[in-house]
């Protein structure tokens, strides 16, 4: 079946992206290409949905194995770039990319510095010395554009107290609150592939939009991408809980100079007015420590690491008592400063 | 090595026992109130703080036969008895327990009268007065001394009872303040979340269209301040004795 694979034009060597340049550069003669420039948009609906597909890898021959899901990988017996070209046919292409912007070896680097920095991780893991292994994916997400009419009607009170005479007076003045309010967020993403754990990937945020580009297959060369689990309708109901926190927090903001707020209804409608397709840039790490699987991510661009590190017991109760000493000492000094002694 | 060890444990209480006999009366319980074994741990626990704080702790029951007013009562036993750890009529603080008229009066004497200045005292007369009431004379009385000899450490004008001071706030504090902080470490070693509410919000298009805030009543409360209260018409102050020792003091019924 159809795989895209990047040969040199010069020398027929492997060519792929380079995150330094962000060009498709050949690793045998040093040839960059624009990528940019270059038009090769995914032909869309030339192939049927659904049927048992066999890949072959352009270079050796072999069999290219992969996972369903799977749109861009490497071969592995001859380690060629390949792109499962007919994966990512109709809906499936995605309309932009965030291409790499940290090499392996820097990935690779910046993870063992990040490991050694953990104040309670074990001391054994921060040597980071049994790093299974380093992969680039390009993980599919849908970039919401969201709009929220939000109309809230609330009972808010004033309060002023003062003294006059032998009494204290508390005045509490009533209002009827009304707020009609429009909210736009643009971009919020939300990742479509099933594998990938929310949380983690929600931590990796933000990613700069600015660095954006309108999709080209030479971008993944080199990496391993994903084609998305959920499409926008399934997943909107978790970009609406992402923005939920947000439209309360400005609500609330509009109504700061009340001393209580006691909401009598509160509608909020939020509606997609575009959701793109998009695949962002994830170094994934993985992680073998006393017998255990840790996985780790950092986003392909900001250098921003995420997962949960293993917790040392010890060092936890290192930093416990510590600061229970200093603390402990500090708030008697300040017992001893008022006049009472230090014990 | 056995009789050894055992000489060592035990002498402190040696020398403990030497001490308070060889130093002089501070319980005078004249009213009868406390069986001899009573007065005997009052007395050694009264001997302890003296030394401890420089200071007599007195402690003076009667039946005021001839029905002198409590604060001449204190002034008196004090000229006569001439208390003081340093010195004739110096650093005392005595407890008057006047059963005839129910009155209670504790005065502080030279360092006693700094240290233990009125505020100080009416706290004291304030915690061991329901006891006196109820008639437990000792607990009352051993409070009297333990409270005294813990407000001395204080510097004077401080409040003894602020709860800075309190070996158990202390420690929680302590306590709170590393749970949290190690909770913390804890919590963001998986990385934190770092975007907010204005990493995705369109501010140009985003905001208010329309909104009332429309006046409907005001209404008020009153409440009478709650004035300080003297308990058990406490009070009265210091004053100077027949012999020209000045004290500070306090003053209650019981």
């Amino acid at each position: 079946m159809a795989v895209l694979d990047y040969k040199c034009p010069n020398c027929g060597g492997e060519m792929a992206f380079d995150s330094a340049s962000g060009m498709l550069s050949c690793g045998s003669c040093g040839r960059k290409d624009n990528i940019e420039q270059s038009s090769d948009a995914p032909n869309p609906s030339v192939f049927a949905h659904g049927e048992a597909k066999e890949y072959q890898c352009n270079s050796c021959g072999a069999v290219i194995v992969t996972e369903p899901e799977t749109t861009a990988t490497m071969c592995s017996f001859c380690n060629s770039s390949v792109v499962l070209i007919d994966r990512m046919a109709g809906g499936f292409a995605p309309a932009k990319v965030i291409p790499f912007a940290i090499s392996k070896a820097e990935a690779q680097k910046a993870f063992q510095k990040w490991c050694k920095n953990g104040r309670l991780t074990p001391g054994a893991f921060m040597k980071a010395n049994r790093i299974k292994g380093v992969t680039g994916l390009y993980v599919p997400f849908w970039l919401y554009d969201l709009h929220s009419d939000v109309e809230v009607r609330a009972h808010g009170t004033k309060v002023r107290s003062y003294t006059r005479g032998d009494y204290m007076y508390t005045e509490t003045q009533h209002f009827d609150v009304y707020r009609d309010i429009v909210l736009d967020y643009v971009k919020v993403p939300v990742d479509a592939s099933e594998k990938m754990n929310d949380e983690l990937m929600d931590k990796l945020e933000p990613f700069p939009y600015d660095q954006l580009k309108n999709f080209k297959t030479p971008y993944l060369a080199g990496f391993i991408a994903e084609k998305y689990n959920f499409d926008d309708r399934q997943l909107m109901p978790r970009a609406q809980h992402k923005v939920d926190g947000y439209i309360d927090s400005y609500v609330r903001s509009t109504m700061s100079h009340y001393h209580t707020v006691t909401y009598q209804s509160k509608d909020v409608d939020t509606t997609s007015r575009k959701a793109e397709h998009v695949l962002l840039p994830v170094w994934m790490f993985h992680y073998d420590y006393n017998r255990k699987k840790y996985t780790f991510a950092m986003n392909g661009q900001t250098g921003k690491v995420v997962g949960r590190p293993p917790i040392s017991l010890g060092k936890m109760t290192l930093w416990f008592s510590g600061i229970f000493l200093a603390s402990l000492i500090s708030v008697k000094i300040l017992s001893a400063a008022m006049g009472g002694g230090f014990w | 090595m056995l009789i050894a060890m055992m000489v060592v444990l035990v002498s402190p209480f040696f020398s403990f026992t030497a001490y308070a006999a060889e130093g002089k009366r501070m319980i005078y319980d004249d009213a009868n109130l406390m069986d001899g074994n009573q007065r005997e741990l009052l007395e050694s626990a009264a001997a302890k703080y003296a030394q401890k704080r420089e200071t007599d702790f007195i402690i003076y029951t009667t039946n005021n036969e001839n029905n002198v007013d409590v604060e001449k009562l204190t002034q008196d036993f004090y000229d006569n008895k001439q208390f003081g750890y340093d010195k004739p009529h110096g650093n005392a603080v005595i407890l008057t327990l006047d059963m005839k008229n129910r009155d209670i009066y504790l005065a502080g004497f030279y360092k006693a009268e700094t240290f233990l200045d009125e505020r100080r005292l009416d706290k004291i007369r304030n915690k061991i007065t329901p006891n006196l009431t109820n008639g437990n004379y000792y607990s009352a009385f051993s409070n009297y001394l333990s409270t005294a000899d813990r407000y001395m450490g204080f510097k004077p004008g401080v409040n003894p009872d602020n709860i800075v001071f309190n070996g158990w706030f202390q420690l929680s504090v302590a306590f709170f303040i590393a749970f949290f902080v190690v909770w913390g470490m804890r919590a963001n070693a998986g990385g934190r979340v770092t975007v907010n509410a204005g990493t995705y919000a369109n501010a140009g298009t985003s905001g208010i269209v329309n909104k009332h805030d429309i006046y409907l009543r005001t209404t008020v409360t009153k409440k009478p301040i709650p004035k300080p209260t003297n308990t058990s018409g406490g009070g009265g102050g210091g004053g100077r004795t027949s012999g020209g020792h000045s004290h500070s003091g306090s003053r209650g019924k019981f």
